[in-house]
């Protein structure tokens, strides 16, 4: 079996379930014809045609608008923003509709929309392509937040946000798009939301991250195996809402544990997860939950982005610290 | 990148298998050329190329099952499928062990306690291994830890808890003992000048008085927290007092107002109160010095203890016959050793000692 | 130097302020009953909205935003709509509404501070009330979207009001119905005040209507006090829609014979001239005033009409003040398909404080 990047998994996914759903209808800017600009979509015009693969006209809001019509109605609409970044003008629909309709009908009426987009930082983009808000969505009630780190689970988490009945934000980590290749059954098995997945076991200290930081945290995990720390990697996936089962599980073995993400630290969701930690496993605690992440800055230009990034590095540290006298 | 995907070829045949590719990557081909042989389930065709150009990628080996509308091959292009930035990619083989969905199962759970409770136990070096937890769920509490560091002494096998007035003795010397600075200034008085039958506690009482007066800053109550010293100018003298059910100490008020012969009854009544259990509470209260007779038992000399708010103690020990110089004249004589201790925080070296001349005076010049 | 487009923008009318015929009455208008009909619906619609500000006045509603002075353009709307087409409302639209299968009581357990107000249980094709400005405009260009893709030979009817026509949400909805033909009629509901922005601070353009232009699509004013105009636009606008995939944008022009809401004063801004003025033109009357030129109303039947109307209203307001709210647990029960596990504590707190 040929093995696949994480945006050819993307694609592989989509090429699936709308080959399986006849209501499964894709829209973004220059994802017909062109593929998409990192390919996500490529080949697809061709095989299902404009009405299913929709070039739209140069609006966000306005494809955000098209896509809560169109899943109200009954369609799956998969609705693709270029960027992060350029997701803003659409909050108003994802906010203030898509994630509330359901409610507001008391469920008559539903909202089944997956918003895709590449996030994150580290490709050496211009402004603003860096983009890693998640907790902006996460705070939402109503929606999800998916975030994928390995094709496997790009496949598989996609076409469970696809098939589910309420809106799900789909952020892609563009900085792994093309960086690993697996092989990736195109069986149209979906792999469970809501639920978080132990990458690697151990007992000393948990790792708890998603997106292109499980990049770092599995190579620190391989660093501090050497000096005899076993860390547990935890691959959040759905960080809205959080299988907090699996991770307390793990704080309750460790008693120790370290959340990295990309994304600034106020307001991010590692302060959620350790809140949850703190008001659930203190007694497991042998030393505070930390949090290693992005400054609370602007994401720098490219000259300065691997400062900003949470490195394998800070990773090793912290946990160093942490197993300081305890 | 330009990718060619496998198509559709026939009948909705849902994969192929590749058998041979009559391409390599870096090859330059033309449209229609045939660029590899596949096998369906029905036969064996060959695959042409939909474009012209130089083949970047084969994704694929030999005897690999293609999907149909998979990727089949990749034509170079000057498209680098990013529209900004650049998207590494590497070279390195992806490491990625078995991946459980959720949580593991694990039977190893660290103990559990609040993070004060691991302070108390690091503090009394306690093993939260050893413990065994009482708390909710399983938890090691504060008690559970001390328990433990108490069960696991070696001290009291068979102590008992004490109550009533030891056991308010003992909090109380302790809290004494952490905060007094005690200094015991001692002499001996000749009482040779002194009737015998003189009632010497009320005299002693009497003399005291006469200490404070010429030193005032024995009779006060100081807060060593707030630094703070009250002088006072009522004299209670506080009388220690033994008994069998323990340590008392019943006060005499305002002693600089009394006679001696209501100094003595008074005494007395006090002595029957505690005797008889019933002593009222403000007896007890308000001491501003103490008077501790411990030479009706037995001892000429001691370091009584200062009990806070009060700054001194007085302590009598046994009145003896001993050697004595009069006019350089050694002859023998009734003799009273003082000790009295006093709070140096509040006190000072010269304050105690004047006290005790001015007690020693009054004693030696009564008659 | 040529001129490279011109555009026209042609305003209808058929009965004139003084409800004297100027133009050919459509087919559907020489139906005597048919007219008394939205004659009909136009004073429920008056005398309901009446009662919801009183209702909101004596504490038993919340904020309710009146539709008095534009009841000929929302029940010429529901008039025209065929059941199947699909309605997506902004706030003013109880007179299309009613029409469409929404019972009285549904909107005031809405503006009474209810969600399930919004169910409309009993019609599928009706989106809910849009409270963020324009922002119905775009989904409803999705919706139609959706019925394309789907071949289903239906239309989606939106309004809104003239100052939503100033947000991007407006624009992007006309240009992407313009370039991706949908069968969409957008409606401006245009009753000159944006709450105290009058229809001449909103924009320098001198219709509304034109801004359609920008759109690639077509763009008409209505006499929005005209019902019969009202109807006959809307059911034209419709068809082209259905059967052409031409969407188009209707202006109505009328006028707000209210505050903006219960909770606005527009004493505070407007002239009172203006609006006695502009009273002058209003639906009901002018439709009442032909009705009587051509021999179809009488004062007892009016009066039976208000008595039928005030009954009506009464009734679904007596059901409407014995419903219970719902329990508090109903705040997480629609919030997801399957509520998720890291909520259900949350659930059983507010469980809870249901016993209080």
């Amino acid at each position: 079996m040929p093995q696949i990047t994480l945006v050819e998994a993307i694609n592989q996914a989509l090429a699936y379930e709308m080959n399986a759903d006849k209501n499964v209808v894709l829209l973004g800017e220059d994802i017909g014809k062109n593929g998409g600009v990192f390919r996500a979509t490529q080949g697809l015009y061709d095989r299902f045609g404009p009405h299913r693969v929709c070039d739209t006209p140069l609006a966000e809001s306005m494809i955000g608008g098209l896509a809560v019509g169109m899943a109200i109605m009954g369609l799956k609409p998969v609705a693709e923003f270029q960027f992060m970044g350029f997701s803003y003008p659409a909050v108003d629909q994802i906010i203030n509709h898509a994630s509330r309709i359901r409610n507001r009908t008391r469920g008559k009426m539903s909202c089944p929309v997956v918003f895709r987009t590449p996030y994150g930082c580290g490709i050496h983009a211009p402004e603003h392509h860096s983009e890693s808000t998640e907790a902006l969505f996460a705070h939402i009630p109503g929606l999800r937040v998916v975030i994928p780190s390995s094709p496997i689970r790009a496949y598989g988490l996609l076409l469970a946000s696809i098939r589910n009945p309420d809106p799900v934000i789909f952020l892609e980590p563009a900085r792994l798009y093309r960086y690993v290749k697996q092989e990736v059954p195109d069986d149209g098995k979906e792999l469970p939301l809501d639920t978080c997945f132990t990458l690697r076991q151990g007992n000393d200290v948990s790792l708890i991250a998603w997106g292109a930081m499980i990049k770092e945290t599995m190579a620190a995990s391989n660093q501090l195996a050497q000096e005899g720390i076993e860390a547990e990697v935890i691959d959040v996936a759905t960080v809205k809402p959080l299988d907090m089962d699996t991770i307390l599980a793990s704080v309750e073995k460790t008693g120790r544990c370290v959340i990295i993400h990309e994304a600034a630290k106020t307001g991010g969701i590692g302060a959620d997860i350790s809140a949850q930690i703190a008001e659930q496993a203190l007694f497991s605690l042998k030393a505070p939950p930390v949090r290693v992440c992005g400054f609370d800055t602007i994401v720098p230009y490219a000259r300065l982005e691997k400062y900003y990034l949470p490195s394998e590095q800070r990773i090793v540290d912290a946990v160093h610290h942490i197993m300081e006298g305890s | 990148m330009k990718i060619f995907y496998l198509p559709d070829l026939g009948e909705g045949l849902s994969e192929a298998e590749i058998r041979e590719w009559y391409v390599k990557e870096g090859d330059t081909v033309k449209v229609d050329q045939s660029l590899l042989s596949v096998e369906t389930a029905k036969a064996i065709v060959d695959v042409p190329s939909p474009y012209e150009g130089r083949i970047e990628k084969l994704h694929g080996k030999a005897h690999d099952i293609i999907k149909t509308h998979a990727p089949l091959v990749e034509f170079f292009s000057h498209d680098k499928g990013a529209i900004v930035g650049n998207l590494e990619e590497s070279t390195q083989p992806f490491q990625e062990g078995a991946v459980v969905i959720g949580a593991p199962v694990s039977s190893i759970a660290t103990v559990k306690a609040l993070p004060a409770v691991r302070a108390l136990a690091k503090q009394i070096n306690v093993d939260l291994n050893t413990v065994t937890p009482t708390g909710p769920k399983g938890q090691i509490t504060a008690e559970d830890v001390k328990q433990h560091g108490l069960t696991g002494s070696v001290l009291l096998k068979q102590g008992e808890t004490l109550h009533g007035t030891r056991r308010t003795m003992a909090v109380t010397m302790t809290q004494a003992h952490e905060q007094v600075a005690q200094m015991t200034l001692m002499d001996d008085v000749d009482l040779g000048q002194v009737a015998s039958d003189t009632d010497i506690t009320v005299l002693i009482l009497k003399a005291m008085v006469a200490g404070i007066q010429a030193e005032p800053s024995m009779n006060a109550w100081f807060d060593g927290k707030t630094c703070q010293r009250q002088l006072l100018t009522e004299i209670n003298i506080g009388v220690a007092m033994d008994t069998s059910e323990g340590l008392f100490v019943p006060v005499l008020k305002k002693v600089n107002e009394c006679s001696v012969m209501q100094l003595r009854e008074k005494i007395n009544s006090l002595k029957e109160t505690v005797r008889s259990r019933t002593i009222v509470p403000s007896d007890m209260q308000n001491a501003t010095i103490i008077f501790s007779n411990f030479g009706t038992i037995s001892g000429k000399y001691a370091s009584p203890m200062v009990i806070p708010p009060m700054v001194s103690i007085l302590g009598c020990g046994r009145i003896h016959e001993a050697a004595v110089v009069r006019s350089g004249k050694v002859i023998a004589s009734r003799v009273l050793p003082l000790s009295v201790s006093a709070d140096h925080r509040a006190v000072t070296g010269g304050e105690v000692a004047r006290f005790l001349a001015a007690v020693k005076k009054f004693l030696e010049s009564a008659a | 130097m040529k001129i490279i487009e011109r555009f026209e923008i042609p305003y209808y009318q058929y009965l004139n302020e003084s409800s004297q015929l100027v133009d050919a009455l459509p087919a559907f208008a020489k139906d005597v009953q048919l007219l008394q009909e939205m004659h009909r619906l136009m004073v429920l619609t008056r005398i309901f909205d009446q009662k919801l500000i009183a209702l909101q006045r004596t504490g038993q509603l919340g904020t309710y935003p009146a539709t008095r002075g534009q009841e000929a353009v929302f029940v010429g709307i529901g008039h025209a709509m065929d059941k199947q087409d699909i309605f997506v409302p902004y706030y003013r639209d109880i007179g299309a509404l009613i029409q469409r299968g929404v019972p009285l009581t549904d909107i005031l357990r809405f503006w009474g501070g209810d969600e399930r107000g919004n169910c409309f249980a009993s019609n599928t094709q009706n989106f809910p009330y849009s409270i963020p400005i324009a922002s119905q405009l775009v989904y409803a260009a999705g919706a139609a979207a959706a019925l394309k893709y789907q071949g289903k030979k239906q239309a989606v009817l939106c309004t809104c009001g003239d100052g939503a026509t100033s947000q991007g949400d407006f624009y992007e909805t006309i240009n992407v119905a313009g370039i991706w033909r949908l069968p969409l009629v957008i409606v401006i509901c245009n009753n000159r005040w944006a709450i105290s922005v009058s229809r001449e601070q909103q924009t320098a353009a001198k219709t509304l209507a034109q801004k359609a232009i920008a759109g690639g699509i077509a763009g008409e004013q209505v006499d929005g006090n005209d019902i019969i105009a009202v109807r006959e636009r809307i059911q034209v606008a419709l068809q082209k829609a259905r059967d052409h995939q031409e969407a188009s944008v209707l202006e109505m022009i009328c006028y707000r014979h209210c505050d903006h809401t219960t909770a606005d004063d527009a004493s505070r801004y407007e002239q009172k001239e203006e609006r006695e003025k502009e009273w002058l033109k209003e639906p009901i009357a002018r439709l009442r005033r032909y009705l009587e030129t051509i021999g179809s109303w009488t004062p007892s039947g009016e009066e039976a009409l208000i008595a039928q109307c005030t009954q009506q209203v009464e009734q679904a307001v007596a059901e409407y003040v014995q419903y219970t709210d719902s329990p508090p647990t109903a705040m997480l029960d629609s919030l997801y398909d399957k509520l998720p596990k890291l909520y259900e504590d949350q659930r059983t707190l507010l469980e809870h404080l249901c016993h209080k």
